[in-house]
This record gives structure tokens, C-alpha cells and sequence, in this order.
């Protein structure tokens, strides 16, 4: 991994039209800018993970279908009436 | 559930506004229960409408159906009816993108809505209570919140429980 030393106000420049500026150091934390073309998809790392959850996601209605939905109800409201016996519910969502 | 949440009545009623929706049939479009994702979810940027939807008899499950694209549509869950005790943190960042309180952390139910997707697992399924979806109850702004500081990890919906995953 190439390993650069930078201040704030400074850049580094990726291929001819990808500019990463540091705008603000503070104890903990690093607050970039990015200068892209539009096209070039700009992402947090734990975003990329997300997205993929999120894309399996989309395919539980399409995958279960009504009665595959039915069933995880079915799971879910035994676990709800469960927890109504043991510790009371929470309406709060 | 909650005012940001429409319910599902079946067929619309004559001269509202519908949309027509892949997996959920018609469904009126009430533009009060509209979300607004200023920068979609992950992997779905380009769906910045979206409608949280309630079937009576599948209470709790809450549906969030895009307004952009018919097919996609996403079933959720409150968070607290998975973990009562579940604490949102949110970062500056997204409070920013909510136009929440920059000061303090929202509180579910009574500034935000937090709806964790239900991700298939082989029969049953599972939740990544890491990555909570939220909306402003106020102004119904909603982004998808993640943060490699929580460690909240996921659940499966086991028999009757939610257990971790390993």
C-alpha cells in the first residue's frame, strides 16, 4: 500500500481527474472532499457492504413470495408474543 | 406503527393517485407518507421516493416500496420489536443529511422511525442491526445509516428468537 503524509488543504491526485483533498483533521477522524467525474461511483468502504445486503434484500419478497412472508410472520409473532409475556412490549419504533 | 407509515387498503379509491407496484398490486399514492432519500440507499441510489407501507394482518412487517421503480421494494421491521433496547447512534453526518438536531441523539418513535431490512436466510431470515434505515418523523427525510463503530451484528429469527450470527 502506497502511503502518503498530507496536511490539511492538501491533495492527492488518482489518474488524470480524481482529486482527494483533506479538509479537516481532528482527533480522531479525517474529513475528505472528492473531486470525481460523475460517473465514478464515490463510496465509504462499509457502504460496498451495505449495498450488497441491500440488494439481497430486494430479493426477499420476489424469493418467498406471500407465503414464504406468511411463514416469517408466523416465527416473528411467536417471538413477539414471547417477549409480551416476559418483559412487556415496546410500541416505540 | 407509526404516522410516517401508510396502510395498505387493498384497491384504490376511485380518482386518488395510484401506483402500480410489482409484488404489492396497486397502491394509492398518499404523498404525506412519502420518503425522501437525498442519496437513495446503498446499492439503490437512484431510488430517492419511497413509500413505507403497512398490511394490517402482517403487522409489524413495514414495506418500503420505491416510487421510482415498481420492482423494488424492500420488507422491514422496526428495530425495537427485534431489540427493545436497540440505542440509535447516529454520526454528525447523518443527522446533517436528516436535518436532525446536530447536538443530540434523535429518539426513536418520538423524532425517528428505525426499520432494519429483512435479509432471506435459507427459510427464515436475517437482520443487520448495524445498519438501520431512519427517517425524520418531521420532515420524512430517510437515509440507511452504517458506521464501522457499532457492533450491534446481525440476527437470525430462529424458532421463536432472534439469535446471533457468528
Amino acid at each position: 500500500m502506497l502511503v502518503l503524509r498530507r496536511r490539511v488543504g492538501e491533495s492527492i491526485v488518482l489518474g488524470e481527474d480524481i482529486e482527494i483533498e483533506i479538509v479537516e483533521i481532528s482527533r480522531t477522524r479525517v474529513k475528505l472532499g472528492v473531486r470525481a467525474p460523475r460517473h465514478v461511483t464515490v463510496q465509504r468502504r462499509e457502504a460496498v457492504n451495505v449495498a450488497a445486503e441491500n440488494r439481497q434484500a430486494s430479493g426477499m419478497l420476489p424469493s418467498y413470495g406471500p407465503d414464504g412472508v406468511d411463514e416469517v410472520l408466523r416465527l416473528l409473532k411467536k417471538h413477539l408474543n414471547g417477549t409480551a409475556k416476559g418483559a412487556g412490549t415496546n410500541a416505540d419504533m | 406503527m407509526s404516522s410516517a407509515a401508510s396502510t395498505f387498503r387493498g384497491p384504490p379509491t376511485a380518482g386518488r393517485p395510484v401506483f402500480q407496484t410489482s409484488h404489492l398490486g396497486e397502491i394509492e399514492w398518499e404523498p404525506e407518507c412519502e420518503l425522501f432519500l437525498p442519496a437513495g440507499l446503498p446499492g439503490f441510489e437512484a431510488e430517492r421516493r419511497m413509500m413505507p407501507l403497512e398490511i394490517p394482518a402482517q403487522r409489524p412487517l413495514v414495506y418500503l416500496q420505491s416510487l421510482e421503480h415498481p420492482e423494488v421494494c424492500f420488507v422491514t421491521l422496526p428495530v425495537r420489536t427485534i431489540d427493545p433496547q436497540y440505542q440509535l447512534r447516529l454520526s454528525e453526518d447523518d443527522r446533517a443529511a436528516l436535518l436532525l438536531d446536530p447536538v443530540r441523539q434523535p429518539e426513536i418513535g418520538a423524532d425517528v422511525l428505525c426499520l432494519i431490512l429483512l435479509l432471506p436466510a435459507s427459510g427464515t431470515v436475517q437482520v443487520n442491526l448495524d445498519a438501520p434505515i431512519v427517517v425524520n418523523l418531521h420532515n420524512s427525510r430517510c437515509i440507511q445509516s452504517f458506521s464501522t463503530e457499532r457492533a450491534a451484528g446481525y440476527f437470525r429469527l430462529g424458532d421463536d428468537h432472534w439469535e446471533p450470527v457468528c
